[in-house]
């Protein structure tokens, strides 16, 4: 984070923030490409060193991720909620604001949408308003279970001075138990054999999209991409986002202008949690239909602060990073029906795509000395 | 000089509290559920817990070192993981499904042999390439979540191994590793607050460019608490195995959070080596008073006795707020040429 000092001439300012911000989304594309490209050379190596085709292993990832109808919408499905959780992460960091709990929100929210929409269902008629009465409600009970599980971690920094690092790190342990815990025992479904709770009703579903995935919707999507446009537009366009950012660059200067640094921190943590509570709300409803220990769910929260630093905490940057993530777990179930490589070569490949993600200053150091990429500051 | 005795008085209370809570429990116990205590705290049950104790002590040493010196590893978890792997796998290879002792010795020390290699490339991108700290640890837990059951998919055709062996206890039934454990805590804690070393150490995280100006350099003493930190975990990792004898890397691995239960160790503890040995101790008898609640047939759910920790160190952070972290931590230092 370049935190430039204030400076009175707010044009000169602007001008030259915007210059920055040129050059670092073209050098933030190409750390992004860089990271991407070192990781899955590292991955093809090591695929080639166990005894296995990189080549082919590499056109089945490509394959699995792009190659057919099924396997796009495959990939279209992750990306949704890699995409949202992503920008769930953005908004946070963006303020300076380091929620590593979205995992945790994003749980917490899918779960009780789950739960509200069930407990909503025995008093609501079936059918298609039924089922958009429902979901409209499980959603939004979704968006504020996420949004204050988010507010928790915020009100404990800003009153008890309590990290937020670590504590959104400790729910998102906590959210996991917890709901683990619930779903094998009080909401658990009796008649399953494995440890969910109840179906949603069969009316709680979305249209389809063009594919023929039943796991994913149209709707999904837009909302996928209206969540980007939503967060991208009060970021630069409101005074909420104006003050939230600034707190991000420099907590002093948004002090001097007014900005309470404890409701700022809090409403920024609540913001973040609703968005990953949306998400889970998405989840549910469209990909998975009941809740299962999220112990088995996926990393999603967490691969979404890399799918974040991808893009720069940029909520549109987000888009293609969240493409990349959804791509590559979209390969994944691929390789793992039609391949005999192990399939947990992927999650290692992503681990290194976060790793290198986490160190841009190796490229650029390594682009100095190369004089690739032009100026390097 | 105030806030240093201000907080040992914090951390008094602390501790009295959390024996009358165990105190007014036992008594709950005993009086409320007639329950025989004498069959509920057995030295099955000491040792069970102390076995259960020393991955996370290890890996909480160090990680508090790292933390001390302005790095936060949050990598521990993936370092334990390569760790418990590499155990495994040397053992495998050194003496099939029936290692001898020798074997599992020499396997542990390849296991930290491997994690320290590993680290030394972890603490050159967070230290040398500034890397964000908190991503790449995530990094290395993902790295570890994913290589070491593929190798194990490589090795055994499955994620887990075939029994392999443990090792053999030392005195009293409880395994030389135990010992080792106790002898390394106090040998931390020496070193930490009673070498000029330590003070280093705890320079580096407080006020780096005071011991700049003293001559040493910050970033040597921050390469070699992560390196140590590294070595830990994995030898944590390592020490898991031998206790347990196979490797498991279904769901996330046989590791199962532990090396984030050391990170809630050494915060409770105060990155005290010595406090947070005391809360992995803790924290692995509560674990395994789940098994002894079930012995003597209290219905009470593992997995929310488990959330303990977790619940007691967001208390302790936000209520007493006072848990001091090192001043510097998460900044890269830039030598002032």
């Amino acid at each position: 984070m370049s935190g430039s000092g204030p400076d009175s001439n707010g044009g000169a300012l602007d001008a030259l923030a915007a210059r920055l911000l040129d050059a670092s989304v073209l050098e933030r594309v190409g750390i992004a490409i860089a990271s991407t490209a070192m990781a899955l050379l590292i991955g093809f190596v090591i695929a080639a060193a166990a005894g296995y085709d990189s080549i082919r292993f590499a056109n089945q990832l490509l394959v699995g991720a792009f190659g057919s109808e099924r396997a796009i919408a495959r990939t279209l499905r992750s990306t949704t909620i890699f995409v949202m959780t992503g920008v769930a992460v953005a908004v946070a960091f963006r303020a300076g604001v380091f929620n590593i709990g979205v995992q945790g929100q994003f749980v917490v929210g899918g779960f009780s949408t789950v739960i509200s929409i069930i407990w909503l269902g025995a008093f609501v008629p079936s059918g298609t308003v039924g089922g958009i009465v429902l979901m409209l409600f499980g959603t939004v009970v979704g968006v504020v279970a996420g949004g204050l599980y988010g507010a928790l971690p915020g009100v404990m920094k800003a009153y008890g001075d309590a990290n937020e690092i670590i504590t959104t790190i400790m729910l998102n342990f906590i959210a996991t138990g917890f709901v683990g815990w619930l779903v094998a025992g009080p909401f658990g479904a009796p008649e399953a054999t494995a440890t969910r709770t109840r179906r949603l009703p069969e009316s709680v579903e979305l249209p389809q999209a063009v594919f023929g995935d039943p796991n994913l919707s149209i709707v999904g999507i837009l909302l996928m991409l209206g969540v980007v446009a939503l967060v991208a537009a009060v970021m630069t366009r409101t005074r909420f986002g104006y003050d939230m950012v600034t707190s991000g660059y420099q907590d002093t200067a948004a002090t001097y202008s007014g900005v309470d640094a404890k409701r700022m921190v809090i409403s920024t943590m609540a913001l973040s949690g609703m968005v990953a509570g949306l998400t889970g709300a998405l989840f549910v409803i469209m990909i998975q239909g009941y809740y299962t220990d999220p112990s088995g769910i996926g990393n999603y929260g967490f691969d979404a602060i890399a799918v974040s630093l991808l893009a720069a905490n940029n909520p549109v940057g987000v888009l293609p990073a969240g493409l990349l993530f959804g791509g590559l777990e979209s390969a994944g179930s691929h390789v793992q029906i039609n391949s005999d490589i192990p399939v947990q070569l992927i999650d290692g490949i992503v681990g290194l795509v976060v790793l290198f993600v986490a160190a841009p200053e190796l490229f650029r150091m390594f682009a100095a000395r190369t004089g690739l990429g032009g100026d390097a500051e | 000089m105030s806030g240093s005795e201000y907080l040992d008085a914090a951390r008094l209370r602390l501790g009295g509290i959390t024996l009358v809570v165990l105190a007014v429990l036992a008594a709950v116990l005993a009086l409320g559920f007639d329950v025989d205590l004498s069959r509920l705290i057995t030295w099955g049950f000491v040792t069970r817990s102390l076995e259960m104790a020393t991955p996370i002590a290890l890996a909480a040493i160090g990680g508090l070192y790292a933390e001390k010196s302005g790095v936060f590893n949050i990598g521990l978890e993936g370092f334990m993981i390569i760790g418990a792997f590499t155990t495994a796998g040397t053992m495998f290879a050194l003496g099939g499904t029936s290692p001898t002792q020798g074997h599992v010795w020499a396997a542990i020390l390849v296991a930290v042999a491997v994690t320290t290699l590993l680290t030394v490339i972890f603490a050159v991108l967070l230290i040398r390439y500034k890397a964000d700290q908190i991503v790449a640890g995530l990094a290395v837990w993902f790295i570890g979540l994913g290589f070491a059951p593929f190798a194990a998919a490589l090795i055994w055709g499955s994620r887990s191994s075939p029994g392999l062996t443990n090792i053999n206890e030392l005195a009293l039934g409880q395994s030389p590793l135990v010992f080792l454990t106790i002898v390394l805590v106090g040998v931390a804690w020496v070193f930490l607050y009673r070498t000029r070393y330590g003070y280093w150490v705890q320079a580096a995280g407080e006020n780096p460019e005071a011991l700049d100006t003293a001559g040493v350099d910050v970033n040597r003493v921050r390469y070699a608490t992560v390196i140590f930190s590294g070595a830990m975990a994995g030898l944590g990792g390592a020490v898991l195995l031998a206790h347990a004898g196979n490797f498991v890397g279904t769901g996330s691995t046989m590791v199962d959070g532990r090396g984030w239960i050391a990170i809630v160790a050494y915060l409770f503890g105060n990155y005290n080596p010595v406090g947070a040995a005391a809360a992995a101790l803790l924290f692995g008898a509560l674990d395994m008073l789940n098994v002894q609640f079930q012995t003597v047939g209290i219905e009470v759910s593992a997995r929310l006795v488990n959330l303990l920790p977790y619940v007691a160190v967001l208390v302790v952070l936000t209520i007493y707020g006072k848990t001091r972290i090192p001043a510097v931590v998460g900044e890269p230092y830039e030598t002032e040429e």
